[in-house]
C-alpha cells in the first residue's frame, strides 16, 4: 500500500472478490421469490391439413393448426351488478415472476404427447418473450407460430396430446428457471385430415 | 530565470536528474507507515459496508439498476479517497537516526 500502483492493485484484489459475493448474494436472492402463478388454457380448434413436405416435393406431410385461448386466470372476479355471475379474471398475470433480478421471460406453448413407439415428444408451437412487467398480463388468442408436424409425417393414430404453457424466468444474474403457466385439463385428440378446399 | 531561457535546447545533467526525481515521486506517490494503516483499514470497512448497504438498498428497492449504482458510487468515491497520495496520509514521516560522524568513508 505505499505506492499507488499498490494501492490500485490491493483494492481492486479485494473490489473483485466483493463484487462476486455481491452477485452471488443477488443471484441467491431469487431463490427467495416462490411466485407460481397460474392461468388456464383452452385449444379453441385443431385441424390437419395435407401438404408437401419442404424439403422433397413428392413426400406428403401432414401439418396441424392449432388455435388456442391463453384466457382464463386464476382470480375469479365478482361481477359488481350480479354476485351470482361469476366469471374468470381473462388474464393470467405472470407479473409476480418479475422480481429485481429478472431480465425477461420466456414463454412458450408446447404440445406434448406420445406416439405408437412409446417415444415421448414436446413441441414448441408458439412462443413470446416478455420484457416488462407491465406486459406480464397474458391474454392473447392465437394460433401455432411454428410449424407443427409429426415426425412419422402422418396425425393419423396419435393419441391425443396435451398443451401446456410454459416459462422460463431468465435472471440478470443467477440460473434460469422454468415453471409452468397453464395446462390443458385434458388431452385434446388431433382431428381426421382435412383436405384444403 | 526559467529554465527555458537559461537553456534552450538541452537540460543540464543534474536538472534532468532532479526533473527525473520529481516525476519519479510523483507517480509513486509514496505514503508513510501510519497513511498504509489507515488506507488498508478504509479500504476493508468501506467496500464491506458498501457490498452490503448496496445489496441491502436494492432488494429493498427491488431495483438492481440502484444496487450496482450505489456500489459504483461508493467504489469510485473510495479511489479518489485512498489512491492519491493526499497529505493526510503522510503525517508521520519517518524519523531516521542521525548517520554516525566519523564512519563513513
Amino acid at each position: 500500500m505505499h505506492t499507488i500502483y499498490a494501492r490500485i492493485n490491493n483494492t481492486s484484489a479485494f473490489l473483485s472478490s466483493c463484487v462476486t459475493a455481491l452477485l452471488v448474494a443477488i443471484a441467491l436472492s431469487s431463490l427467495a421469490f416462490t411466485a407460481d402463478p397460474k392461468g388456464q388454457l383452452a385449444v379453441a380448434s385443431i385441424q390437419v391439413h395435407p401438404g408437401n413436405a419442404r424439403r422433397y416435393a413428392n413426400k406428403k406431410q401432414e401439418f396441424a393448426f392449432v388455435n388456442f385461448n391463453v384466457s382464463a386466470g386464476t382470480h375469479l372476479v365478482m361481477s359488481a351488478r350480479a354476485v351470482s355471475h361469476v366469471h374468470a379474471c381473462s388474464k393470467p398475470d405472470l407479473s409476480p415472476l418479475f422480481n429485481w433480478n429478472t431480465k425477461q421471460l420466456f414463454l412458450y406453448l408446447s404440445a406434448e404427447y406420445t406416439d405408437k413407439k412409446g417415444v415421448a415428444n414436446e413441441v414448441v408451437i408458439w412462443d413470446r418473450i416478455v420484457r416488462r412487467k407491465e406486459d406480464a398480463l397474458i391474454s392473447t388468442t392465437g394460433r401455432n407460430k411454428y410449424v407443427f408436424r409429426e415426425l412419422s409425417a402422418s396425425f393419423r393414430n396419435i393419441p391425443p396430446a396435451n398443451y401446456s404453457l410454459k416459462y422460463n424466468v431468465m435472471p440478470y444474474v443467477g440460473v434460469l428457471t422454468y415453471g409452468e403457466a397453464a395446462r390443458t385439463p385434458q388431452p385434446v385428440a388431433f382431428p381426421e385430415l382435412q383436405s384444403l378446399s | 530565470m526559467s529554465v527555458v531561457e537559461a537553456c534552450p535546447h538541452r537540460l543540464t545533467q543534474s536538472q534532468t536528474l532532479a526533473m527525473q526525481a520529481y516525476l519519479q515521486q510523483v507517480f509513486e506517490g509514496k505514503i508513510d507507515f501510519e497513511g498504509q494503516k489507515k488506507v488498508e483499514t478504509l479500504v476493508r470497512t468501506v467496500i464491506i459496508a458498501a457490498t452490503i448497504g448496496s445489496f441491502l438498498l436494492g432488494f429493498a428497492l427491488q431495483s438492481l439498476r440502484i444496487t450496482l449504482g450505489a456500489f459504483s458510487i461508493a467504489c469510485v468515491v473510495l479511489y479518489l479517497i485512498v489512491i492519491p497520495p493526499w497529505p493526510m496520509y503522510r503525517r508521520h514521516p519517518v524519523q531516521w537516526l542521525q548517520a554516525k560522524q566519523g564512519k563513513v568513508q
